[in-house]
């Protein structure tokens, strides 16, 4: 177990150092900087321009500014947005709890839409039941999540004469208020994960249900519930972790969109602004704490295939 | 009313350069009173750009500006009808070689930290702007200023190295504004202006969270008595324009301003909603490279021009809610501008427009790209029927979209190639020429033209500060701007705002920033 762990962990820190070093290289790649962004059209003096070079540190090489932001980080200082002078640990904090907002509350709705509809599909293969869960499969997974979320935007505001409000309020501040704000991104991307869940769900079901040990508990008269929802259904268990893990990953994905469509002041927007006004450090930050939390989602994954299957605990 | 217009100008500048004081006329401010107005309420505008930080002294990016004029002041107001009113000055008196200027401050005013503002603060405020070290975009402005004293508690004198006719209009709300002595001396300065303000307007912040709200709420110790009317103004970030028409329809905003017109369209029927157009001091244009490809030819220059159909370009891109121009933003036209059919190469002629081509020697046209800029939504329809123009005359365009970051990066370098641009000014003539088109050092010229008649024009313009003299200049200037066409001015925007009738008094300003809301109030 110790060798395992510190196997996973010898990972990933160097998967962390890698994707830190290629951000870190990638967005310098990238013309302009904030420089740029902060003189516009303005006059030819090259003074400033050096200054404020001088002043972000621009103008030293480019291994001593990566060596300077690792060595900080390794001391937990992400330093400071350059716009904003807010440590950039703050700043992915605060925007982490937003998306991570919208990331469970999806995920537990999906969930519990998508898993219930995947395994009635499944039970059910082959009737106009299956053939129902299947087109709304086929709609959620076609669908952009984007086109999605404006349609219910648009839809809400057409049909109820309501639209969300616009200036997040976390839920314990007003609790009423944020549910106000979430609901229409949290649908938006409920949708497509749902049918994605309901998808996977069926066809493992499906796969599952033709193994010769349901076949055999059958004919030994188990009652078909027992067989489903005992045997198959604990069966597939380790894939939907496994996938699980695999929306999570996509949620957090298609929280940018949905964030920079809903404005919401999540991980998302805050990469993307940080992007579009060459904020370095926000940049560097956000993305090393979204590596971060990919890596410790595939950990607790690894973990609870050990808790679900006795075979692998050995 | 272009005449009476000028006249109020000449009025003013004849005043400035007679060496008598200018007073303030406080109820000229920040628009017109409505008597009817009353105090108190909290409204919501909807906005599709947010600053990037509230540091008055850096960016001139329009997302920072249109709100900090709320909260921090210059010393003078960018009237726009062209006329520089004192704001936190009272009075100024100009020297007779027009090389010193002197200010008289207002009396009574108060930062927003309760210290009241003094002469040393006006000093401080604008040595630190013009000090390029210390990065603000307007520094090259002020470089006419060699030193500012402050005699004493309420006279500021500005001494200048030659005569500087736009110096008033530069000392408004655009760059940099007057904070207190000593501010910058703390290290974290300039990043604190995102959590407290410390400007003399008659907003303070309250409340600045990126990605989402900013909460400007009520000066209670606002030198202007009785302003402002509206007691809490909260800027909500918006995702899209379909986000705003939403909003609006819904009561969550009460104010949109609108980027691209045709957006509104869809406003005009919803109850409770008023969409109005504004002039503005905005351009779009297609800037030429003089250095790049088949660009450096005067006469592919002016055959481009002339194939240019500004009234179709203005039609597809933002659906005709705008003005084609000559050479003048159309806010400017009626006190600066050259009447378009006094300007060369303005009318659609693809048979003169050939005829140039194949006097460069591309009779069989070439290709080129045409940059535009990912988020400028009106460059995109542009774009497409540019192309089409310009493939009457055998040029092929193929366009290319880049980031801002990428595009500004470009423009500084001074490597822009073909391009789209979208500016705009305060409203004088050297401010929105001098710049751009003056050969280096002293302005940028981003599009390599080195013209050194242009040069000297701009120079003249600037120092000269006769008003029909000045006026002589600049219409010189922009002949010679249409004749060599180096930037292709195609046609202002106007501003569309859409708001609550609950609104009530709100001007947009030609800027297209939110001073409106300084006199604006709300109805039960």
């Amino acid at each position: 177990m110790f060798r395992f762990l510190a196997t996973r962990l010898a990972s990933a820190a160097v998967a962390a150092l890698l994707s830190s070093l290629a951000v870190f290289l990638l967005m310098r790649a990238v013309p302009g900087d904030i420089v740029g962004q902060m003189l516009g059209q303005s006059g030819n003096d090259r003074t400033a321009e050096a200054a404020l070079r001088g002043f972000f540190g621009l103008d030293r090489p480019l291994w001593a500014q990566f060596g300077d932001w690792l060595a900080n980080t390794f001391t937990g200082n992400l330093g400071r947005s350059w716009y904003q002078g807010r440590p950039v640990a703050t700043l992915v904090w605060d925007a982490f709890l937003v998306t991570a907002e919208i990331a469970v509350a999806t995920l537990v709705i999906a969930t519990l839409i998508g898993v219930p509809l995947g395994v009635l599909a499944g039970i059910r293969e082959g009737t106009r039941t299956d053939a129902a869960i299947q087109a709304f499969n086929l709609l959620g997974l076609s669908a952009p999540v984007f086109w999605i979320g404006l349609m219910l935007m648009v839809g809400a505001s057409a049909l109820l004469e309501w639209s969300p409000p616009f200036a997040y309020m976390p839920p314990t501040v007003d609790l009423a208020e944020n549910i106000n704000i979430i609901i229409l991104p949290v649908l938006s991307l409920s949708l497509l994960q749902a049918a994605a869940y309901s998808h996977f769900v069926r066809d493992t079901m499906v796969t599952e249900l033709r193994r010769e040990y349901v076949r055999a508990a059958i004919a030994k008269g188990l009652a078909p519930r027992q067989v489903y929802f005992k045997h198959a259904l604990r069966n597939i268990l380790i894939p939907l972790v496994t996938f699980i893990g695999l929306i999570l990953i996509q949620i957090l994905g298609g929280a940018v969109v949905i964030e920079s469509l809903f404005s919401l002041p999540g991980l998302g927007r805050l990469i993307l602004s940080g992007i579009q006004g060459r904020d370095y450090p926000v940049v560097q930050g956000a993305l090393l704490f979204v590596v971060l939390i990919a890596i410790v989602v595939n950990f607790a994954i690894d973990l609870l295939y050990g808790l679900i299957d006795p075979r692998l605990r050995s | 009313m272009p005449g009476s217009r000028l006249r109020l100008i000449a009025g003013l500048l004849a005043t400035l350069a007679a060496a008598a004081p200018a007073l303030a006329d406080d109820s000229l401010i920040y628009g017109k009173t409505d008597p009817a107005a009353k105090a108190g309420g909290k409204i919501t505008v909807g906005s599709l750009i947010e600053p990037p930080s509230l540091d008055p002294f850096l960016q001139g990016a329009d997302a920072r500006i249109r709100v900090s004029g709320l909260m921090y002041q210059g010393l003078f107001f960018e009237d726009q009808a062209g006329i520089p009113r004192p704001l936190l000055a009272a009075s100024v008196t100009v020297a007779p070689d027009a090389k010193t200027y002197t200010f008289k401050l207002r009396e009574g005013v108060k930062f927003h930290t309760g210290q009241a503002m003094s002469s040393a603060d006006v000093k401080y405020s604008y040595d630190w702007m013009r000090d390029s070290k210390n990065g603000s975009p307007g520094a090259g402005d002020l470089s006419s200023v060699t030193s500012i004293d402050a005699p004493d508690a309420t006279t500021v004198v500005f001494n200048l190295s030659r005569p500087n006719a736009a110096l008033p209009m530069t000392l408004t709300n655009k760059y940099g504004a007057v904070v207190p002595n000593g501010y910058f001396a703390a290290a974290d300065a300039g990043t604190k202006f995102n959590e407290v303000s410390v400007g003399t307007g008659p907003y303070k912040l309250k409340v600045f969270r990126p990605n989402s709200v900013l909460v400007l709420e009520r000066n209670k110790d606002y030198w202007q008595k009785g302003l402002p009317y509206i007691d809490e103004v909260t800027f909500a970030t918006m995702p899209n324009s379909a986000a705003v028409v939403v909003a609006l329809q819904n009561r969550r905003i009460d104010l949109a301003l609108f980027s691209r017109p045709q957006d509104a369209e869809q406003l005009k029927t919803a109850p409770g909603v008023e969409v109005k157009r504004w002039p503005s001091l905005n351009q779009k244009t297609i800037d030429l490279d003089v250095k790049y490809a088949q660009l450096k030819d005067v006469r592919v220059r002016q055959a481009i021009a002339l194939a240019v159909d500004k009234e179709a370009v203005l039609k597809a891109s933002i659906a005709g809610y705008g003005t084609v121009i000559g050479t003048m933003v159309i806010g400017m036209q009626d006190s600066w501008g050259v009447p378009i059919a006094q300007l060369a190469n303005q009318k659609v002629d693809i048979a003169k427009a050939k005829a140039l081509l194949a006097e460069a020697g591309l009779a069989d046209g070439f290709d080129i790209d045409l940059t535009t800029i990912i988020g400028y939504d009106w460059m995109d329809a542009g774009a497409v029927t540019i192309a089409e123009q310009l493939k009457q005359i055998g040029i092929r365009v193929n366009i290319k979209k880049i980031d801002l970051g990428v595009w500004i990066r470009n423009f500084r370098a001074r490597e822009m190639g073909f391009t789209f641009n979208d500016w705009g000014t305060t409203p004088d003539p050297s401010l929105l020429f001098y710049r751009h088109f003056r050969a280096a050092p002293q302005g940028a010229d981003f599009r390599n033209w080195n013209n050194a008649k242009a040069s000297e024009l701009l120079d003249r313009g600037q120092e000269e500060t006769d008003p029909v003299k000045r006026k002589a200049i600049y219409t010189e200037f922009q002949k010679l701007l249409a004749e060599d066409p180096v930037s292709i001015m195609m046609f202002s925007a106007d501003l569309i705002t859409g708001q609550r009738d609950r609104l009530k008094n709100y001007d947009q300003h030609a800027t297209g920033w939110y001073f409106g809301l300084i006199k604006a109030w709300l109805a039960n």
